[in-house]
């Protein structure tokens, strides 16, 4: 067989892996969008360093919110963004943290995981364990 | 075979031998715990007590409660799954958040299958010496019941679980439910494994 009748063949066998992986890649992805363009009025100056730590798993923060719920206890909301192609899953633990910046212990602080579609996004979210709580931190690691 | 190669061998298997894990602490529930598909896991009681106190905490319910902190009654959880666990295991996380925070108090010495029969007797005996028939101490504002139940699939060699913890709190003035909260756990795979 000659290099000449390879190429076209070669050319053909390219196009069509192309095309799967394409096909592929489109499955399970999730196309966004809202309503709503004004950030929220419970955001918090935190995106910023909300979104550096996700995005060291390739996904990104489009909004971190705290607002009283209705007991009155604060709660926490952050939207988990995923641009890539592939879903990504990750864990995360959430932790409230009291005035003076301490850390409250508490049952209701465990490691949760998510997944994130491609194209998706999802609203991970943490109830304060009492009145005391005023501020959290959150520890992210990519799923295995 | 010469003596080297024996030798060689010898090490080699040795080598071997010590490859394998050894035992170490890890954070329970944390991401280094094992995943099973077919059963309950630490991290799934942990999941599903976390997410039952964040609804109970954040809907303030027990705020409303005659007495403060409320009293409550644990009654029946049903394990309907083939998995072999103490329900405990999920109710006392619950407990240890809401009577540690001054939210709820459990009564202990309620009821036919009082937790503790002694303080039960003790307080019936100091009722019936003051002339009362009824214990006020012990009447629960709230009963707490529920169920774990699961459902199974499975596609080729992928097996799919999840299981669905659900909690109803039952307000004993009215008999009507005050609260109830779902938290499903789903579990996908071919096999169990180490760390998500």
């Amino acid at each position: 067989m000659t290099r000449r009748s390879i190429a076209p063949r070669l050319a053909v066998l390219l196009a069509a892996s192309t095309a799967a992986s394409l096909l592929l890649g489109g499955c399970g992805t999730v196309n966004t969008t809202s309503t709503r363009e004004a950030p929220s009025t419970d955001s918090v100056p935190a995106r910023t360093r909300v979104n550096d730590l996700f995005t060291e798993i390739f996904l990104h923060v489009r909004d971190v919110r705290m607002f009283p719920a209705k007991s009155g206890v604060m709660q926490a909301q952050i939207d988990v963004a995923n641009d890539g192609f592939e879903t990504r899953g990750f864990s995360y633990l959430i932790t409230w943290l009291d005035a003076r910046g301490n850390s409250i212990e508490s049952p209701m602080s465990t490691w949760k995981t998510a997944r994130v579609a491609a194209g998706g996004s999802i609203t991970i979210s943490s109830v304060a364990p009492g009145p005391e709580a005023t501020d959290f931190s959150i520890q992210v690691r990519r799923a295995s | 075979m010469t003596a080297s190669r024996v030798l060689a061998t010898s090490s080699l298997l040795l080598a071997l031998a010590a490859c394998g894990s050894p035992g170490k602490y890890i954070e329970t529930g944390g991401t280094d715990s094992i995943v099973s598909v077919g059963e309950v896991d630490i991290q799934d009681l942990q999941t599903a007590a976390s997410g039952m106190l964040e609804s109970l905490v954040a809907q303030g319910v027990l705020s409303t409660a005659p007495h403060q902190p409320a009293r409550l009654r644990i009654e029946r959880v049903v394990n309907d799954t083939s998995s072999a666990f103490d329900v405990g295991e999920l109710t006392y996380r619950m407990r240890e958040q809401l009577v540690n925070s001054g939210q709820a108090t459990v009564l202990t010495a309620y009821g036919a299958d009082a937790e503790s029969p002694e303080a039960q007797e003790r307080l019936k005996q100091e009722a019936f010496r003051q002339g009362q028939t009824t214990v006020d101490s012990l009447q629960p504002d709230f009963f707490l019941t529920g169920k774990i139940t699961q459902l199974k699939r499975s596609a080729g060699s992928t097996k799919q679980v999840t299981y669905t913890f659900r909690l109803t709190l039952t307000d004993s003035r009215t008999g009507q439910e005050a609260w109830t909260k779902v938290v499903d756990v789903t579990k996908q795979g071919t096999k169990n494994a180490v760390g998500y």
